[in-house]
């Protein structure tokens, strides 16, 4: 069980980063409005402070009581003193304030507050006026809040209208998804590139990428199996008629030749089996196993080891070209050693199989400059240069060969593996003979440091 | 009745040839297209046993330029290509009846019998002339309704007789019928086969052309 990871919506992230970032806009505008607001309001109210300072100093102040009914006048604080420190007019008794000795405008911090005072010497009197800073604040507050209010009121709207937008935008991207969706191993037509937006048209062309080679790599297995299915059906059909002579053998004799002819017959159908499944196997991405250092001379030895009694069977001397070639230094390449030693086997099978009797097959291993060439050379008849280019197709035989048996196949495995390790594969003339130029068959693989002991 | 195999498989071919010779027919087997139209311009063969993948000259081909020449013989095709289209194309170019490998040597041997009974343009199984009756399906031979039993080569040697009621074949004709390339073939043995038929059947059955050769009385 997997742990559950949540599901990105794109609608929803882009909807909330709106969100989000709508939301700091307006905190951002609020505050930039406040700040505003409250500095000019400190430079109109400083300005009625000033003004009601001078115009009080002329008024006749005997007694005590409240300045007239101007606007905001009931939080202003007007304190007249004399020379002598003797209070001449308070406005409002119950709300006194430090007597300040410096002159012009400044901030206090009193019981009830922040206070602004404007401190200013008329004749020979000390007028004194404040204002409590909150009224500033206050002002300034709402004239943000009235500022972002409309704002706020448009984020809803325009997180509906963004969430049919995204849906709108995001349609084609629904259209990718079901033409995708419609897509199988048997329809893998590219997708259409057309009215798709900007931003979605790599995408398609990256599948269509994809498509193409899946549709290509399908194709090829399609054919495999057809051609497969069609080489399979000769070998079976020899054993199905082989089987029905052995059940209409009439006597012993007979019968146990109808059964050895079966028994070939299932040999080679046996085989035939075997070579697919050795190509199957060499196919790219079936196995991918890694490549190490392998020694060449290693394998080399070991196919003819397990060559040798059929090379005697055939009258056909099979051998290691090169005069020390027991003591030759490691030769390594990059590789698989499992298919290496099929690659060589099906060679070396090839060569003991068209060699007559009395012929020779070398196997070499050799370094040429910053290659290696694994080689294997018969006095056979050889290739004419013609056949050379269809000779690693799968199912093909050499004109001539149909007596001789095989499945057509040796050739294109060894192309496979040849591929697999990034190696060429070449045909020449090999040791000629009496029966022709004999065929010669290199394999140069990239050369590798020999591996620390 | 002697027949043209062509088909490159070494083991299909040998064992096609078996099976067919141990129902009584004659086999030569050519392994690749340019063999079988030499052997076919011999003209000694009743029918053709055709594989379509076959090396140097396509099995199509051979048999397009069969028809082309004229030549009527039926043609079987024996092919792993089963698709419908290769059919048609098959029985397009001009052949008569197609198998699809793998077969039964039964079949194939029963369809031979009726592609070639077509071919002498009977419809019934059973060969009839005068006394004797001949069923190539059971190699059955019968005079005025009692069982005869005749070898291997007696039955070839009356078959082709029948073939051709009233027409006089020759010693070189019967004996193209009788032996395959690689038979090895018996001085005498026409005579010889050709008495004991006679014997078999009634001494009137077969009657001799001096000079020319033999053929089937049809009275």
């Amino acid at each position: 069980v997997t742990a559950a990871v949540p599901i990105r919506s794109i609608r929803r992230e882009l909807i909330g980063w709106l969100t989000v970032g709508l939301l700091v806009a307006i905190v951002a505008a609020a505050v930039a409005t406040y700040l505003r607001a409250r500095d000019e309001a400190n430079a109109l109210f400083d300005y009625q402070l000033a003004q009601m300072a001078s115009s009080v100093t002329g008024m006749p102040l005997t007694a005590r009581g409240p300045l007239g009914t101007s606007p905001g006048a009931d939080a202003l604080v007007v304190e007249i003193w004399n020379r002598d420190g003797v209070e001449v007019y308070l406005s409002q008794p119950q709300r006194r304030l430090p007597q300040y000795r410096q002159l012009g405008f400044n901030t206090v911090a009193t019981e009830s507050g922040e206070w602004r005072v404007f401190t200013t010497v008329a004749g020979d009197q000390v007028v004194q006026v404040a204002q409590p800073m909150n009224v500033r604040r206050e002002l300034a507050a709402s004239m943000a809040l009235s500022t972002i209010l409309p704002l706020i009121a448009v984020v809803p709207f325009l997180v509906v209208v963004v969430w049919f937008g995204i849906a709108r935008g995001m349609a084609p991207l629904e259209r990718l998804a079901a033409a995708v969706g419609r897509r199988s191993p048997s329809t893998l037509a590219p997708l259409s590139e057309s009215g798709l937006p900007r931003e979605v048209q790599p995408l398609v062309q990256a599948l269509n990428g994809l498509l193409g080679q899946l549709a290509t790599a399908l194709d090829a297995q399609r054919a495999f199996i057809a051609d497969a299915a069609h080489e399979l059906r000769t070998p079976l059909t020899a054993v199905h008629l082989q089987a029905q002579l052995a059940e209409r053998a009439g006597n012993d004799p007979e019968r146990a030749a109808a059964l050895a002819e079966l028994r070939a017959g299932l040999d080679r159908a046996t085989h035939l089996v075997g070579q697919l499944l050795t190509l199957a196997r060499e196919e790219p991405g079936v196995i991918d196993r890694p490549l190490s250092p392998v020694d060449l001379g290693d394998i080399a030895r070991c196919v003819i080891a397990d060559h040798v009694a059929q090379a005697g069977a055939h009258g056909v001397d099979l051998g290691l070209a090169g005069a020390d070639a027991t003591a030759a230094a490691p030769v390594t390449v990059s590789g698989d050693a499992a298919s290496l030693r099929t690659l060589l086997s099906n060679l070396v099978d090839n060569a003991l199989r068209y060699t007559p009797a009395g012929g020779r097959v070398d196997v070499g291993v050799a370094v040429e400059g910053d290659a290696v060439a694994l080689s294997v050379r018969d006095s056979g008849p050889g290739i004419p240069p013609a056949e050379h280019a269809r000779v690693f197709d799968r199912f093909y035989r050499a004109p001539g060969s149909a007596d001789l048996p095989g499945s057509g196949l040796g050739l294109a495995i060894v192309k496979r593996i040849v591929e697999r390790h990034a190696a060429t594969v070449a045909l020449g003339p090999g040791l000629a003979g009496h029966v022709g130029p004999g065929l010669g068959v290199t394999v140069r693989f990239p050369a590798v440091a020999p591996a620390a002991p | 009745m002697r027949l043209l195999l062509a088909e490159d498989d070494r083991m299909i071919g040998a064992s096609i040839g078996r099976g067919l010779k141990q129902d009584g027919f004659t086999v030569d087997w050519v392994e690749d297209g340019r063999a079988a139209e030499l052997a076919l311009r011999e003209n000694v063969h009743d029918l053709l046993l055709l594989d379509l993948g076959l090396p140097r000259r396509d099995g199509l081909a051979v048999l397009t330029a069969m028809r082309q020449r004229g030549d009527p013989r039926p043609v079987l095709i024996l092919t792993a290509r089963d698709a419908v289209a290769d059919r048609v194309a098959g029985l397009d170019a001009g052949a008569d009846d197609y198998l699809v490998k793998p077969f039964v040597l039964d079949e194939l041997a029963a369809r031979i019998r009726a592609l070639l009974r077509r071919h002498a343009g009977r419809a019934e199984p059973v060969v009839t002339c005068g006394r004797i009756e001949l069923r190539p399906a059971t190699r059955e031979v019968r005079v005025a309704g009692t069982p005869v039993a005749l070898s291997a080569r007696e039955y070839a040697l009356l078959e082709a007789l029948l073939a051709r009621p009233g027409a006089i074949l020759s010693r070189a004709q019967l004996e193209e019928k009788l032996y395959g390339w690689n038979d090895e073939v018996e001085s005498n043995a026409v005579e010889v086969h050709l008495h004991g038929l006679r014997r078999k059947l009634g001494a009137d059955a077969i009657r001799n052309v001096r000079g020319v050769g033999w053929m089937i009385a049809t009275a």
